[in-house]
C-alpha cells in the first residue's frame, strides 16, 4: 500500500461509522421504574414509564436515564413533595446510570441470564460508582432487563426532615423492568 | 504501519461506539419537553387572596384563619392580640384535579361562603406562559338584623365575586399573579350613597421563596380608586397583606400582617377601612392542612 493509501483508509476509519457498530445496539423506551419507600406509618409508591435505555451486545455498554418528573404518585400532593422539596427536580432533572454488564452474554441465545451491572448512577446530581445485580431474558432476539436495587436517600443527598421519618424510609427500594428492541 | 491501523481501527470502533450510546440517548425522549408547571404557590390562599392553586383530585383541605385587633391598641390590647377581628374556617375538596369547591363560615357578621375555582389554563415549561383559573364565591350573611328591616329580603344578605387569576411561575423562588375581580352586592349591604354597588377590582401578589419551606409572601388589592370611588365614608382603604409562610410537608402555616380585617373577598374588599399608615395593621395567621380521601395503596398491586 502506498503512505497516501493508508492516509487516507486512517480517515476513513475514523470517521465512518464502522458496518459492525450499529448492530448490536438495542433501545428501550417506555421502561417501567417503579419505587417503594416503606416507613412506619406508609408506604409510598410511585412509577414511572418513561426510563429509556441504550444497551451494546458487542461493547456489553448499558445506559439508562429517567425523568424525576415522569414518577407518578398516587397521592398528587406527594409528587409535589417529591419534586420540590426531596429530588429538587428543576435543578436535577434526570436519573441516570452509565456502565457495563460486566458478563459476557450470548444475545443471540435465548435464556435467562444472572448479570451484575457495574457503573454510575446519578440520582439529585450525585454520582454513586455502583454494582447492581439483574437478570437478562432474552427470547428470540427480544432482550428483557430487570432488576431490583436499594437507594440510600443520604448517599445523594435527598434530605428528610426529621418531623417525616416516620412517614418517609431512609432506603427506597427501586425496581427496573425494560424491554429492548434491535435498532 | 499495520500496527497503527489496527490500533485507530479499534480506537474508532470502541470510541464511536460509546459516543454513539450517548447521542442516541440524547436523541430519545425522556418526557422533560412541555411538563406541565406545577406548586406556583402552596395554599389556597396567599395573605389575603387567593392563589391559582386549587385541590388535587381528592384531596380535602381545611384552612384556618385568624385575625387579630389593630396593633396600635398598644399594650393595653397586646397589641391587637386580645381581640379577633375575624376567624374563618373552611374546607376545599378537589373533584378533579382542574376543579375545587369549598366551604366556609366567618366570624364577621356570621358569614357562610360556597365557592368554586376551576383551573381553565395551566402553565407549561415552553409553550405556556401563564395559568388561568377562575375563581366564583357567594356569601351569606346569617347575623341578627341590628335595626329592623336591614334586610328586608334574604336576597339582601347575599353578594357574589367573581375573579380571574392570572398566575406566572418565573422560577422556583419566584411566583406572580394578576387577580382581576368582580365584587357584586345588593344595593342595602352599601353604606354610602356615593358607593358603588358592584365594582371592578385589581389584586397582585406574589411568593418570594428563601429556602424549600420558607417564602415571603404579599398581596395588595385595588379595591377603592378603581371602579369604586375613591373618597369614602366611612374611608375604606386598598387591603395590603405582607407574610412569612412555612410548609412541613403537610401543614402551611402563614405569619402574615395586614390592614385588611376581614377575611374572604366578599368582607374584606368592601369593609377595609384602616390604613397600614395610621397603624391599622394586625396580626393575623393561617393554617392549612390537607387530607387524601381517595382509595388506599393495595399492597402488591402494581400501578394505579
Amino acid at each position: 500500500m502506498s503512505r497516501k493509501i493508508k492516509i487516507v483508509l486512517f480517515f476513513i476509519l475514523l470517521v465512518v461509522p464502522f458496518p459492525g457498530m450499529t448492530q448490536g445496539l438495542y433501545k428501550s423506551t417506555g421502561a417501567e421504574i417503579e419505587f417503594l419507600s416503606s416507613a412506619p406509618i406508609e408506604d409510598i409508591h410511585a412509577v414511572s414509564r418513561k426510563g429509556i435505555s441504550v444497551l451494546s451486545a458487542v461493547t456489553n455498554e448499558i445506559s439508562f436515564r429517567v425523568s424525576i418528573r415522569s414518577f407518578q404518585f398516587r397521592k398528587a400532593k406527594m409528587q409535589e413533595h417529591f419534586n420540590e422539596n426531596f429530588m429538587e427536580s428543576h435543578k436535577y432533572p434526570f436519573a441516570s446510570f452509565k456502565g457495563n454488564i460486566e458478563e459476557d452474554i450470548d444475545f443471540s441465545k435465548n435464556g435467562e441470564f444472572p448479570v451484575t451491572l457495574t457503573g454510575i448512577m446519578e440520582i439529585h446530581g450525585i454520582e454513586k460508582n455502583r454494582e447492581i445485580p439483574a437478570t437478562v431474558n432474552i427470547q428470540n432476539k427480544q432482550i428483557n432487563l430487570t432488576s431490583i436495587f436499594d437507594v440510600a436517600c443520604e448517599d445523594h443527598d435527598i434530605e428528610i426532615p426529621k418531623i417525616l421519618w416516620r412517614n418517609i424510609a431512609e432506603v427506597v427500594r427501586v425496581e427496573i423492568n425494560a424491554n429492548y428492541t434491535k435498532m | 504501519m499495520k500496527i497503527l491501523l489496527t490500533f485507530c481501527l479499534i480506537l474508532s470502533f470502541s470510541g464511536l461506539s460509546g459516543q454513539d450510546i450517548d447521542s442516541i440517548m440524547q436523541s430519545m425522549d425522556s418526557g422533560t419537553g412541555n411538563e406541565p408547571v406545577f406548586a406556583t404557590f402552596k395554599s389556597p390562599k396567599l395573605v389575603l387572596l387567593q392563589t391559582n392553586e386549587t385541590q388535587k383530585k381528592q384531596e380535602l383541605i381545611f384552612w384556618v384563619g385568624h385575625r387579630f385587633g389593630d396593633i396600635s391598641g398598644g399594650s393595653r390590647t397586646l397589641f391587637g392580640l386580645d381581640y379577633a377581628t375575624d376567624i374563618h374556617l373552611g374546607f376545599d375538596y378537589g373533584i378533579s384535579d382542574d376543579l375545587s369547591v369549598g366551604i366556609g363560615r366567618s366570624r364577621f357578621n356570621e358569614t357562610y361562603n360556597i365557592q368554586g375555582k376551576y383551573r381553565l389554563i395551566q402553565q407549561l415549561e415552553k409553550e405556556m406562559l401563564v395559568s388561568v383559573t377562575l375563581f366564583g364565591q357567594s356569601s351569606w350573611i346569617t347575623r341578627k338584623e341590628s335595626f329592623d328591616n336591614e334586610f328586608p329580603k334574604e336576597s339582601d344578605k347575599i353578594s357574589h365575586f367573581l375573579q380571574v387569576i392570572l398566575a406566572r411561575k418565573f422560577s422556583p423562588s419566584l411566583s406572580l399573579m394578576l387577580n382581576p375581580g368582580y365584587l357584586i352586592r345588593p344595593s342595602l349591604q352599601v353604606e354610602d350613597v356615593n358607593d358603588k354597588a358592584s365594582f371592578f377590582v385589581l389584586g397582585m401578589g406574589g411568593r418570594f421563596k428563601f429556602t424549600k419551606r420558607l417564602s415571603l409572601i404579599v398581596d395588595y388589592t385595588l379595591a377603592n380608586g378603581l371602579d369604586r370611588p375613591g373618597e369614602l365614608s366611612p374611608q375604606s382603604y386598598n387591603p395590603l397583606g405582607i407574610g412569612l409562610e412555612i410548609e412541613t410537608g403537610g401543614h402551611v402555616f402563614s405569619l402574615n400582617f395586614q390592614n385588611a380585617r376581614y377575611i374572604t373577598e366578599n368582607n374584606f374588599i368592601p369593609h377595609t377601612q384602616s390604613s397600614w399608615e395610621d397603624g391599622g395593621v394586625r396580626f393575623g395567621f393561617s393554617i392549612s392542612r390537607n387530607f387524601y380521601l381517595g382509595p388506599k395503596d393495595n399492597q402488591g398491586k402494581k400501578g394505579y
